[in-house]
């Protein structure tokens, strides 16, 4: 199978001057794109390890990325918005001895100055300047600035990753953990290849696409759009205005970039679906395909986007973890490649399906339903943690011999047609936005408060989507009516956003099963009622 | 757009009665997908396109009815 990089230069080559990426309006060729992924590569040196990448919503994240994949490194994104504390657990968790700032000005978060290469991004990293905080940059960025001009195709060179051994990895990026500390994920090359040629596939991605891209660039939904789209000749389009949070704003855009294939988190898409029933309008009629995924589908918002005027527009449910690499399920839920059947999906107060498995994928159903999933896209498995590694990965024997199997947690059951429904967790981990959340690591950070007793985590839903309840008691020398918002102010400066509960309740005790555990869903059940009371006000 | 109407925007998308007009959108479990909805409200009734900075940086219905006092004056 074709590596990413291999597909990348074959692609320069091809179409060197068609636009590989927009920014704002200003394009990158794919002859430039290459040019700089090159300069990124022989700047990092050859293995360099695993590289941390301090992100921004930038092509200069997306170069970075390439770069260190090109050198044959492992590429590590960082959120430099992220409390100092978390990045350096992240960089440390991940081993990580380089950091390529590609946020203008970011700098290592303190106490990693001096331990850490530290590498200015980009095309403007001599103009920049090193960065904010002194470690030297690593010579000057390739000489760029300038609009697309007609350069040729690039030079040869050797094919930079050919050499690269596909079971090394590629990138790591940190599920939750239930200790408090994240717990990073080893994804091999070859996971990355077989997973981007089946989503090119799936997306039917062609050179006149113009995808955008949407998600977070420190979580591995991006990986979605990014990459199909390098590797099919299509133009991949940043947009500021695409990321203020107004869903009219992000709708010019679409219309105004010629948007043809949105990636939104389900639970966006959701407010998406509300914002345009609302309103009567309709998708940008550039857009043809949406791809949504991260939780299940609201059969109501299922039913509104029906209503609209999508009949064109292919609507793909998608399912994946971070451990089996991007999407392993998917379905056509509407528009031109949905069967027939699919009108009929979650009208009758059944699950909207999660599809069956991509042409890369094995699937098969464990004990109580847990769905396992096999197949090239495995992770390594999670880095210093052989335990937890053991405990998620397993051994069968199969036909050719014994098979890697990854344990999602994910309950689902197969449909008479053959797809899955997604019918729940098996532990107690929730989504917040999107993002998977160990409740035992916020109940951890919780804890390890001064004043905080003992605290338990329950996701529930509010308003239409899934939002994390903390119940804390106060241990012996705090007055509590100040604890509910002095432990969110301690948890906003401490941990990101996600893992920050949206309501902090004090409460005289929790509740426990009889072998003394905390009953998260007893002490919800017990407490809930006071969450709606006013909160204490200073 | 008054203070007040923004009270009942917050009351609908928070779907609780406890806003006043110094009440804190974000510790009421207001979050950026909710905040696309009142960000849409604002829009569809005063036709300004503020963005989630914008309720960041003014988190009150009194705070946010200056902020949009001041784009459409």
């Amino acid at each position: 199978m074709a590596d990413l990089i291999g597909i990348l230069t074959r692609m320069s080559r091809k179409r060197p001057d068609e636009p590989a990426i927009s920014h704002n309006g200003r394009e990158l060729s794919y002859a430039q794109l290459l040019l700089q992924v090159r300069a990124t590569a022989t700047r990092l040196g050859p293995s360099p390890g695993v590289v941390a990448v301090l992100t921004d919503r930038s092509p200069a994240t997306v170069v970075a990325m390439l770069g260190v994949l090109a050198a044959g490194g492992t590429y590590c994104p960082v959120d430099p918005a992220f409390p100092a504390a978390r990045q350096r657990a992240l960089l440390e968790s991940a081993g990580c001895t380089t950091v390529i700032a590609a946020r203008p000005g970011a700098s290592v978060p303190e106490g990693t100055e001096g331990v850490l290469r530290v590498l200015a991004a980009g095309p403007d990293a001599g103009a920049e300047g090193g960065p904010a905080d002194g470690g030297p940059a690593i010579g000057s960025g390739p000489a760029d600035g300038g609009p697309a001009t007609g350069s040729g195709p690039v030079d040869g060179g050797p094919d930079d990753a050919a050499s690269v051994d596909p079971g090394s990895p590629a990138y790591t990026l940190f599920t939750s953990g239930s200790t408090g500390a994240p717990k990073p994920v080893l994804t091999p090359r070859r996971a990355i290849d077989a997973s981007v040629a089946s989503l090119r596939e799936l997306f039917g991605l062609a050179s006149t696409d113009r995808v955008l891209q949407f998600a977070s660039l420190n979580w591995d939904t991006c990986f979605e759009e990014i990459l199909p789209a390098l590797t099919a000749g299509a133009t991949l389009v940043f947009h500021d205005e695409a990321y203020t949070g107004s869903l009219s704003r992000l709708l010019k855009t679409v219309a105004d970039e010629r948007i043809t294939l949105l990636d939104l988190p389900t639970a966006f898409w959701h407010e998406l679906v509300r914002h345009l029933a609302e309103d009567g309008a309709a998708l940008p009629d550039s857009v043809r395909t949406v791809v949504i995924g991260g939780e299940a589908v609201g059969a109501a918002r299922l039913a509104d986007w029906r209503a609209l005027d999508t009949g064109q527009i292919r609507l793909i449910n998608t399912y994946g973890c971070t451990e089996t690499t991007l999407i392993t399920h998917a379905v056509d839920l509407h528009g031109p490649k949905a069967p027939d059947e699919a009108a009929r999906w979650g009208t009758d107060g059944g699950r909207v399906p999660i599809g069956t498995p991509l042409p890369h994928v094995l699937d098969d159903i464990g004990d109580d339903g847990e769905l396992l999933v096999s197949g090239p896209a495995l992770a390594l498995g999670y880095r210093n943690l052989p335990e937890v590694t053991a405990e998620r990965f397993l051994t069968r024997e199969g036909p050719d011999g014994p098979e890697r199997w990854f344990r999602t947690g994910d309950r689902v059951g197969r449909r008479p047609d053959g797809l899955l429904d997604h019918q729940g967790r098996l532990d107690a981990e929730i989504k917040v936005r999107g993002i998977r959340v160990d409740p035992a690591e916020v109940e951890a950070h919780l804890t390890a408060y001064p004043s905080v007793g003992a605290a338990a985590v329950v996701g529930t839903q509010t308003a239409g989507r899934t939002t994390m309840a903390a119940y804390l008691v106060a241990g012996y020398d705090h007055a509590s009516d100040t604890l509910a918002r002095d432990v969110l102010a301690y948890l906003h400066e401490t941990v990101p956003n996600h893992l920050v509960p949206h309501r902090v309740t004090v409460v005289p005790e929790l509740v426990y099963t009889a072998s003394g555990k905390i009953d998260r869903a007893a002490t919800h059940h017990r407490h809930a009622p006071a969450a709606a009371q006013p909160r204490p006000r200073n | 757009m008054s203070a007040d109407d923004i009270v009942e925007i917050f009351r609908r998308v928070l779907e609780t009665d406890d806003i006043t007009a110094d009440s804190d959108f974000f510790l009421l479990g207001g979050d950026s997908l909710l905040g696309t909805r009142v960000l849409s409200a604002v829009a569809r009734t005063r036709g300004v396109e503020l963005s989630f900075e914008d309720l960041l940086d003014a988190p009150t219905p009194d705070a946010l009815a200056k902020k949009i006092a001041g784009v459409t004056r």
